[in-house]
């Protein structure tokens, strides 16, 4: 069970207080109470019930609770009477929501014989009280919404042009509201190449001005393949409380934002004296004489340097400006300008900056264990170099980057091959070509992709006839896209086909044993029994997607690159597969484990969960060969220490701390460790650089104190610890 | 230094499906169960959340006057506030941005793109 | 060593070697000067499982993961208790970097090929496999190493 089936469980207890808590409520107030307190508490368990329920797609209760909060809602805004009646209708609805939940619970899908009837009574309510159905579209893509994964911008960039000008403004109103007008701008140079230039025009006298105003605004030239839809998606929060223009780059005429922005001196002048601005004509100002009338040049800043926020004093304003000045000038940069640079050059400033990092970490580390405060000038240096090394290495990584294009350019013959040999009619649509990951991640992604576009056409489509009958164009549509999310790169690769028949794969799994006959999942749980391996049939194998090759390997591959794939599909509606992967293989999430003494670290992603073993889920099975029952199941424990040689006797299995891992082909297994010391990201470093491969070592890294840890090769240790290892070795 | 983000939702099962999808993002997680209890976290905590994750509905003090009460705060009106609001809901989210609130996240939220919206509001 | 390598530069063009002399024990050996990188003291190594016994671990070298080998236990004598008196002689090996674990740096020898002399047949075949040659210098016997056996054999270890 995955941390996720956990919080299911929680969410089934807690509905179970919010239903008793929702009963004593109209109770209470079929006795009389009138507090207003009572009827929130009522409404807000069927508030919470819907959302839990909507975090897990359980749609039969979503509907029911949606409804029956609607009208919770009208009673509590006091435009439907708590009348006798109502509150008769309302605890009979509270029954229905019980039975659904339970029904949830139990994964039992059938009708609830009172549901739809109860539902109706509850809408004439909140429609006699006068509220507007909510429509059921809207409502649609409520449901769907835990799975779905935005993309950007849904119209083809067919003829997009070369890119965008960004007028950004922000009002008072923005700082307020705690939005930063750096973080704004960093977020749309992540779009392509950016040129940002800052407009101090607005900033007043020093003696006028208002610590809590706004004074600046931007100008930001975007070039590369962002369209329009992503650009105002950076600004989505601050809608309204900032000015934005968006407009084509050599479309209409330059506006405003190409004059000479923002005049040093006459600033300055502005500052110190008191003459009015503009005309200055006699005395105070000649002392400036001699600098006033440089050519006004554009400031074109960095974009770290970008945004002096607005209260900073006028001081740092000024250096800001002046620097800009002083380093950009009038700089233009050539749209698409390049340099060749050997790769082994690149690389060594990889490890330079991986050096950095690992550096920055051991000296904050030193500065902990000196007890510094936090606040301790040193502390916040610290924080700032930590930041700054970020950058920096996020920067060095983009220098490896490369469009996705390169592998999505092969898909439209792929389709077009396999749509002949289906005799589907199948349209490919492809975006974000343009998304930047490391060289090497594009290369191990042809595979994965091509499995996953040939599975799509020839599963996730259905044939013209069926497609006719179901109302839809002959012909399919399949979504290859990709895109940038919180640092990694998501793929999506969709179909508009008929979704995945839960029924029939929740037969096969059984069929093949890979669940139990009386197992209740959720669609999502059965969605996902399409990754287990073993999975794929006789029957399902066909001469275009079988091959002998199930989606376990299109997993195993996409993990084996440190990501992850999930599945959503709709029936009827079509299926998504989305892999989030990392934009660079040099770094690794990382679960870092005490054994023996030694630090090691486990990849995240192979990790279901961690778990304290109890003496009595603990059996052994002769020899140092144990397992642990978990959830009624029994997983090899497997005692890292002993599978590396660290130690020739066992922990004991009490003493430790097991983490739950799924490994190469799906197989489960809990490796054993004295201790967890946290969560971290390390940067991956080769062993075989200066040494060879070690069995059970995928790599190292360096931690913050400066030592080596060794990275898990959890496959190796759990295929290896089957037989005794150490006799391999 | 990982960074720390208060959430604040009445829900357990909420609370836990954000401290599941934060964790899972290298985030440090504290949790509140209303307005009141997360203004008492914000005093407690002796690491100060660069991120507030609230939720609207909640008993005793609801996520609006919780936004305010952080708005009127001088030691805490710099923390972005992401309230969870549902698709439909325009006018929440209006009355929360009305409060001071930095952005919002759809609920039921994406974990891809919940930690996206923190990870674009925080500094 | 900077100076002393590029110097070496010329040097070897005129049929010289500069070595770099160490003691394991009572004995004294001796490297080629152009493969060493630099010279560090000993910090703790992070233990190799599935790795022979003379290899210590790995420690981090501004950055690059580095195998130790204990040079003596490679030679076949007793294995080092390394501590803080120990020297690693970061050496270059083909394309890889590796620290050799020994007692102490003596020296810096500039010598003429002539005065390296063959390995006698007495010496052991582990020796031998190591040993290219003797020098004899101020009544002190230095024997040169060959780096390049000095990590173990893949292909052997596996076996």
């Amino acid at each position: 069970m995955d941390p996720l089936a956990a919080i299911r469980e929680t969410f089934f207890q807690e509905c179970e207080e919010q239903l008793a808590e929702l009963e004593s409520g109209l109770l209470a107030m079929e006795g009389g109470d009138q507090d207003p307190e009572t009827i929130n508490a009522v409404f807000r368990a069927v508030h919470s019930i819907k959302g839990g329920a909507g975090a897990f797609s359980l749609e039969a209760l979503i509907r029911f609770a949606h409804v029956f909060e609607t009208a919770l809602d009208e009673m509590r805004s006091g435009r439907l009477a708590p009348s006798n009646d109502v509150l008769k209708s309302m605890l009979r609805a509270a029954d229905v929501l019980a039975d659904l939940v339970r029904a949830a619970h139990a994964g039992d899908e059938a009708e609830h014989p009172g549901a739809a009837t109860l539902a109706e009574e509850l809408r004439t309510m909140s429609g006699a009280a006068g509220a507007e159905d909510e429509s059921e579209e809207d409502w649609g893509d409520f449901e769907f919404q835990p799975m779905a994964v935005a993309v950007e911008g849904a119209e083809a960039p067919a003829a997009a042009p070369a890119g965008f000008k960004v007028a950004f403004k922000p009002r008072a109103d923005l700082y307020a509201k705690a939005n930063e007008a750096a973080l704004l701008l960093r977020e749309l140079t992540r779009l392509g190449h950016a040129e940002v230039e800052l407009d101090a025009h607005d900033v007043p006298p020093l003696n006028e001005i208002d610590p809590e105003a706004a004074y600046l605004s931007w100008t930001v030239t975007l070039t590369g393949d962002a369209d329009e839809t992503s650009i105002r998606e950076v600004f989505e929060f601050v809608d309204g409380d900032c000015e934005l223009e968006v407009t084509p780059l050599g479309g209409s005429a330059e506006s405003e934002g190409g004059e000479p922005a923002f005049d040093l001196s006459s600033l300055l002048a502005r500052v110190q004296g008191d003459a009015p601005a503009e005309a200055a004509p006699e005395a105070p100002v000649e002392a400036f004489e001699p600098v006033a009338p440089p050519p006004p040049a554009p400031v074109v800043a960095p974009v770290v340097a970008a945004a002096p926020p607005p209260a900073a004093p006028p001081a740092a304003a000024n250096e800001t400006a002046a620097e800009g000045q002083a380093a950009g000038g009038p700089r233009k940069t050539e749209a698409g300008a390049t340099i060749r640079v050997d790769l082994d050059r690149v690389d060594r400033l990889i490890d330079l900056v991986g050096e950095l990092v690992i550096n920055q970490a051991v000296l904050a580390q030193r500065v902990m264990e000196a007890g510094l405060a936090r606040a301790s000038a040193v502390a916040m240096g610290l924080d700032e170099l930590e930041q700054l090394t970020r950058e920096i290495q996020d920067s060095v990584m983009a220098i490896r980057a490369q469009p996705v294009k390169s592998v999505f350019q092969r898909m439209p013959r792929l389709v077009r091959e396999v749509a002949a040999m289906t005799g589907k009619p199948v349209r490919l649509v492809t975006e974000g070509e343009g998304t930047e990951v490391d060289k090497t991640v594009i290369e191990r992604l042809a595979d994965p992709l091509t499995h996953m576009i040939r599975n799509a056409i020839d599963h996730g489509l259905e044939n013209p006839e069926k497609r006719a009958a179901a109302g839809k164009p002959a012909e399919g549509v399949v979504k290859l896209s990709a895109a940038h999310r919180s640092g990694r790169i998501v793929i999506e690769v969709s179909d508009d086909g008929g979704g995945i028949n839960r029924e029939r794969v929740k037969g096969i799994a059984i069929e093949k044993g890979l669940i139990s006959a009386e197992a209740t999942l959720s669609d999502e749980e059965i969605d996902n029994l399409i990754f287990m391996p073993g999975f794929s049939t006789a029957a399902e194998v066909s001469d275009i997607s079988g091959r002998g090759v199930g989606m376990d390997v299109v997993r195993r591959s996409i993990q084996a690159l440190g990501g992850r794939i999930t599945i959503s599909s709709r029936p009827g509606k079509g299926s998504t597969f989305t892999m989030s992967l990392p934009l660079t293989l040099a770094v690794l999430d990382g679960m870092v484990v005490s054994v023996n003494n030694q630090t090691l670290v486990a990849p995240i992603t192979a990790i279901v969960e961690t778990l304290q073993p109890k003496a009595e889920d603990v059996h052994s099975l002769g020899g140092h060969a144990r397992v642990i029952s978990i959830r009624g199941g029994f997983v090899p424990l497997i005692d890292v220490g002993m599978a590396l040689g660290y130690r020739n006797e066992p922990l004991p299995a009490t003493q430790g701390v097991a983490l739950l891992i799924e490994g190469e082909g799906g197989a489960r297994a809990a490796l054993l460790c004295d201790a967890i010391q946290g969560q971290r990201q390390v940067v991956i470093k080769s062993l075989e650089a200066n040494y060879r491969q070690v069995p059970g070592v995928a790599a190292a890294t360096i931690l913050g104190d400066g030592r080596v840890a060794l990275i898990l090769d959890i496959d190796t240790i759990v295929t290896v610890s089957r037989g005794d290892m150490r006799k391999a070795g | 230094m990982s960074m720390t983000v208060l959430t604040v939702d009445d829900s357990r099962t909420m609370r836990e499906m954000l401290r599941l999808a934060l964790a899972d993002a290298g985030f440090r997680v504290v949790q509140a169960e209303d307005g009141i209890h997360g203004l008492e976290v914000l005093q407690a905590e002796p690491e100060m959340p660069q991120v507030i994750v609230t939720d609207i509905n909640m008993p005793r003090m609801d996520g609006f006057g919780f936004i305010e009460e952080v708005r009127g705060d001088q030691r805490y009106r710099a923390i972005p506030i992401l309230v969870l609001t549902t698709e439909s809901d325009a006018e929440k989210k209006n009355r929360a941005r009305m409060a001071g609130a930095t952005g919002w996240i759809v609920k039921p939220f994406n974990p891809v793109k919940l930690v996206d919206a923190i990870r674009r509001v925080a500094a | 060593m900077n100076q002393i390598i590029s110097q070496n530069g010329q040097n070897q063009a005129g049929g010289m070697k500069e070595l770099i002399s160490f003691r394991i024990g009572a004995q004294e050996f001796c490297v080629d000067i152009m493969a060493i990188r630099e010279i560090r003291g000993w910090t703790a190594a992070t233990a190799l499982p599935q790795s022979p016994s003379f290899v210590k671990g790995v420690i981090n070298l501004r950055g690059a993961v580095l195998p130790i080998v204990d040079l003596a236990s490679r030679l076949g004598f007793e294995s080092t208790e390394a501590s803080d008196r120990n020297v690693i002689i970061v050496a270059q090996i083909g394309e890889q970097v590796v620290g050799l674990l020994v007692d102490a740096v003596s020296d810096i020898l500039t010598v003429t090929d002539d005065v390296i002399q063959p390995t006698p047949d007495v010496a052991s075949e582990t020796a031998k496999s190591f040993i290219r040659g003797l020098i004899a210098m101020d009544g002190r016997m230095i024997s040169l190493i060959g780096l390049d056996r000095v990590l173990p054999d893949m292909e052997l270890e596996a076996a």
